[in-house]
Parts: structure tokens; C-alpha cells; sequence
């Protein structure tokens, strides 16, 4: 037996306007390429070859498919023209035919099949003709039976068109809550409903509502809620306490913090309604990718603006600075030494001095909690060389590939916009938030968040 | 590249060896039952081992040639090579195609009737 999969460009036109990013063919449906399905069907039916029939492009479906030596049948692909009726495609491939059983499956139409049933039986005793119909797809039979229909014989069979993001929706659902009882289904999990894909990171705080079923390289943030019926795709991150339940989110997509998607299709950017169709562009501040050195980061209101904070701040750090500061100086709390920072001009440098406070005296514990050991950096935002707040500033002299040079934004300041954020400033985590903040932020949104920077650093243990 | 021609049922089946580029296409382009446009040809490209657009370009130069333009070239044995060039091009849609001669040549065979 042999299996014919015809499709036609005006069949799946839909797809590529609403799903641009993957070919139809592998649209993916509870995790699983919808081709897959059709294979796994000819397989179940008992086809050792399968040839794949389009009017349009198969470069992707072929790249990801190749010669079918993974499911151990030969697979082909050829082309048809888009009027070609069900007894030219078998013209065409008569060859491939040869004068074996053909079942041909046409259309972009989602076969709901049952692999406990016996297909194979089944597809060689029908007489020839149409096995299961539906509006824009059939399954046909040709040739003479190699079998005889056997009494007990019972194949449960639809055919169910995806003929929009509706009827998507319903069979990618429909494929999760049947799961892997009717359908062979990506991922591995100890119980039923609950499939997980390879290298899933899960915070502990998670709660995962089944049935769902979750692709490989996916990230499930801190309070995150996934399910009930939630399929989430590969290299995926859920990001803090979002939810996701009855929906779909589609590979390589970032869901970002404190967001509810319910009855959802999340793909890339986009935030489709399966219902009406709807779709809205979810934009992503942190993307760095649309950030430039702009006007905005040398704007006069900011400087004067930050110049005039850091002069409140001079006057009324002044007094507990000059008790504090003779006082550790003596007691050998407090280093200072010569260093080169990188300015916010290319290829510059500033001379800022690097200070080190002993926070293990009382003393020592004010001056750190008031932030003195910044003091002297103050002056340098009044002459305008420096930001109230920023970037982390950086040493000079090495080669960084986080140098002005070669990042989209850089603008020195006393205190970090990482430090106003409530999480772990390190690593690329504290780069991301000072460049978001540095494309984002007014004047006026910095004051705040020099409070904010100037609070928190009030908890910290270790010295500067 | 070399073209072999032989003749069944009435239909030219041109038989085609080597490469198909800027260089051999105007060969084809010159073909006798290429250029009578009465001619229905099916042209065998099991054996191309190369296409570019030139080739590309002078198949379907010869299927505007003809009286019937989706009917008076077609195509069989295409090899994965040739078939990744038409997809890429889309030419694909612009010709009936087959994996075995016979039957391009009883299609061509009943189209020629059927026009005439």
C-alpha cells in the first residue's frame, strides 16, 4: 500500500497569513507537525511509501521530513498543478503507483484516527472509493482490495477541515484532551495529560494545571500558571506570574510578565483570538534590537534635571559626609583608589575614583546605607559628565564587548538603573534593564527611580 | 548537454543529458518540435544533473511558444535537483509533470486530440 498527501496552495492561504512564520504543512498541533499526523495515519494504514503532493513550495517540509527513514517509509515529494483532479495526481505519479493499493489524501484536513484501531486491515479490504469525506478534504481508496472485510472490523474515521484559526484551535485542543490515547504525541511525562519536552527549566512556584503539554527548551517563570489545556511550544519563556490556559503558544515566543492568556494563540509577536480572528502585536519594550543612540540620552532636560537632584543631594548629604568621611578615612575604613572609567562619548575616558568602604563599624554601615561613598560623584553630575543615574560605569582598558562602541546605549551614572530594580543585579540581566531604561525613562521617571536605587541600596551587606 | 529525440504516439519526447545553463539552453530554444507551436513535447529531465534560470527560462520560453501554453511542454522524471529549482522559481505551477514518460506522453497524447 502507498499514500498519496495532496495539498493545494489555496487550501492553507489562511496559514500563511495569520501564521507567517512556520509552512502549513507544519503547522505544529499539540506540539506535533501536522504533517506528522497524515504520516503517522499511512503508517497506522499500512503504507510503506508516502509521497507528498503540493502546488506550492516543500523546501521546509522536506528539510524538516527528508526521505521518512525516522518513521522507516520512503517518502517523496512532487509537484501537481493546482487544477489537477484526484485521477491526474495518480497519473502523474504513476510510476510511484505502480500497481500497488493507493490511498489518497487530500485536502487541509486534520484526520481524527484512533492508533488503537486496526488500519492497516481496514485500508485493504475497503473496496475502492472514499473512505471519509469533509468540506475541502477526502481520504480516497484506489485499486482492488488485497483482503477481505473481516466481520469484526471496526476503524473509527473523520476528516475535520482547518480551514481557519477556529477550527485550528478546536483540533489542537481537541488533539490535547484526546492526547495520547488516540494520537502518537511529542514530549514524556510520569502521568496521563502532562507532557514535557526536553530541558524544561520549571520555578517551583509554578502550577501546572493538566492537561497541557510543553515543548523542549521552554522556561516556566516564578508564580507562572500553565493550564488547565495549555499547549506551550519550544524555546518558550512564561515569564512571572503569567497564565496561560486554553491556549497555544507557538515556538520561540516570550510571554511577558503579569499577563493573562486565556482562549489565546500566542505566535511570535502576535496575539490572535481563535474566535473572531482578531490578532494584536504584543511589543516588547526589552527587545534591544530597536534601540539606538539617540538625542534622548544627551538630552539638556535630563542633565539639568539630574544635575539638580545631585545638588539637593550634595547639600544634604553634606553634613553626615564630612563628620563620616575624616572619621573612616582615619580608621582605615574607607580606600579610595585612582581608576579609569569609559565615558558615555566613544573612545573617552574619566578619571572617577574607585571607594571602598569597611561597612563593619557603625560608621562605616551609615555611610554605606547613605550612599557617601558616591558622594564625590555627585560633582561630576553637576558639571554634566556623568548621570544621576545610568549605566554601571565601566573600567577602562580592557576589551569589552559591552564597550559604548559596540552597545546600543550607554550613559554612565552615580547609581544604576539595575540597582532600582527589585531583582539581582548581575550579569546581563542588570545590562537588559539599564538599556531598557535608557530608551524609556524621562527625567522625571529618574527621580523616582534614583529613590528607588538609593532605598535598596540601604539592604545592602557588602561594601563598595 | 545533449537532447535525444524520439517519438510515440505522434508526441516528441525529448530526452535531456548533462547540464541545462545559459550555455546549452539556446539548444533547446532551437529545437525543431520546440519551435512548431503545433508540436505537443514532453521533455524527459531524469537525466539533468544541473538547471539554472536560463534553463529554467528556455522551458518556459518553449511552453509560449505553443498553441497550448500549459499543455505543449510537458514534463517528466524530474530529479529532486531540477524539482528544488522549479519550486524555488514557482515554475512548478506552470506545467504538468510527471515521474514516468508513458504517462506524460498519454497525456500529452490526449490533449493533442482533444485540441485538434
Amino acid at each position: 500500500m502507498k499514500t498519496i498527501l495532496a495539498f493545494r496552495e489555496s487550501e492553507y492561504a489562511w496559514v500563511h497569513e495569520k501564521f507567517p512564520c512556520v509552512h502549513p504543512l507544519l503547522l505544529p498541533l499539540c506540539n506535533k507537525p501536522f504533517i506528522e499526523f497524515l504520516i503517522d495515519f499511512a503508517i497506522l494504514a499500512g503504507s510503506s511509501a508516502v509521497r507528498i503532493l503540493c502546488d506550492g513550495g516543500l523546501g521546509e517540509v522536506e528539510r524538516y521530513c527528508e526521505d521518512g527513514s525516522r518513521w522507516g517509509i520512503d517518502l517523496s515529494y512532487a509537484s501537481i498543478h493546482p487544477d489537477d483532479s484526484i485521477h491526474a495526481m495518480l497519473g502523474k505519479n504513476r510510476k510511484f503507483c505502480g500497481e500497488e493499493r493507493v490511498m489518497i489524501v487530500s485536502g487541509f484536513s486534520f484526520i481524527r484516527y484512533d492508533k488503537r484501531y486496526d488500519y492497516k486491515s481496514f485500508a485493504s479490504s475497503m473496496p475502492p472509493g472514499e473512505w471519509s469525506t469533509c468540506p475541502g478534504g477526502r481520504i480516497t481508496l484506489t485499486g482492488v482490495p488485497t483482503k477481505a472485510v473481516p466481520d469484526w472490523l471496526i476503524a473509527d474515521l473523520s476528516l475535520m477541515p482547518l480551514d481557519s484559526m477556529t477550527s485550528y484551535y478546536q483540533a489542537s485542543m481537541e488533539t490535547l484532551k484526546t492526547g495520547e490515547s488516540r494520537y502518537v504525541l511529542p514530549g514524556y511525562g510520569d502521568e496521563p495529560e502532562c507532557a514535557f519536552g526536553r530541558n524544561v527549566v520549571i520555578s517551583k512556584s509554578v502550577e501546572i494545571r493538566k492537561p497541557v503539554s510543553i515543548g523542549n527548551n521552554v522556561q516556566l517563570l516564578g508564580n507562572a500558571i500553565i493550564g488547565p489545556s495549555a499547549i506551550i511550544g519550544s524555546n518558550v519563556i512564561i515569564d512571572r506570574e503569567s497564565s496561560v490556559e486554553s491556549s497555544i503558544v507557538f515556538d520561540n515566543t516570550y510571554i511577558g510578565e503579569h499577563l493573562e492568556i486565556i482562549g489565546r494563540i500566542a505566535s511570535g509577536n502576535r496575539l490572535n483570538d481563535p474566535k473572531s480572528g482578531a490578532s494584536i502585536a504584543m511589543e516588547d519594550p526589552h527587545l534591544l534590537s530597536g534601540i539606538k543612540k539617540n538625542r534622548h540620552l544627551r538630552s539638556l532636560p535630563r542633565k539639568i534635571v539630574h544635575a539638580c537632584v545631585a545638588l539637593v543631594m550634595i547639600a544634604a548629604f553634606f553634613i553626615p559626609f564630612i563628620i563620616l568621611w575624616p572619621l573612616l578615612k582615619l580608621g582605615g575604613h574607607w580606600k579610595s583608589s585612582p581608576a579609569s572609567f569609559l565615558s558615555e562619548r566613544t573612545d573617552e575616558t574619566m578619571p572617577l575614583a574607585k571607594v571602598e568602604v569597611d561597612a563593619s563599624g557603625a560608621a562605616a554601615a551609615i555611610a554605606v546605607a547613605l550612599s557617601l561613598d558616591r558622594y564625590f560623584r555627585l560633582f561630576w553630575v553637576v558639571t554634566g559628565q556623568l548621570a544621576l543615574i545610568g549605566s554601571t560605569p565601566l573600567l577602562a582598558g580592557e576589551s569589552r564587548p559591552d564597550a559604548p562602541a559596540y552597545v546600543p546605549a550607554y550613559l554612565p551614572g552615580v547609581f544604576s538603573y539595575a540597582e532600582a530594580e527589585e531583582w539581582a543585579a548581575t550579569g546581563g540581566d542588570a545590562t537588559i534593564v539599564e538599556r531598557f531604561h535608557l530608551a524609556h525613562s524621562n527625567p522625571l521617571t529618574d527621580i523616582g527611580l534614583v529613590i528607588k536605587a538609593f532605598i535598596n541600596r540601604f539592604q545592602e551587606k557588602s561594601t563598595i | 548537454m545533449t537532447i535525444t529525440e524520439t517519438s510515440k504516439i505522434g508526441i516528441a519526447i525529448l530526452s535531456l543529458y548533462g547540464t541545462l545553463d545559459a550555455l546549452s539552453a539556446p539548444e533547446l530554444r532551437n529545437n525543431r518540435s520546440i519551435i512548431d507551436p503545433e508540436k505537443t513535447v514532453v521533455i524527459d529531465l531524469q537525466q539533468v544533473d544541473f538547471i539554472d534560470s536560463s534553463g529554467i527560462g528556455a522551458i518556459v520560453s518553449a511552453s509560449r511558444q505553443k498553441r497550448q501554453p500549459s499543455g505543449g511542454i510537458v514534463l517528466a522524471c524530474m530529479n529532486d535537483r531540477v524539482r528544488k529549482v522549479f519550486e524555488i522559481t514557482n515554475a512548478q505551477k506552470l506545467f504538468h509533470i510527471f515521474d514516468d514518460t508513458t504517462a506524460a506522453v498519454d497525456f500529452a497524447s490526449s490533449r493533442q486530440s482533444a485540441s485538434a
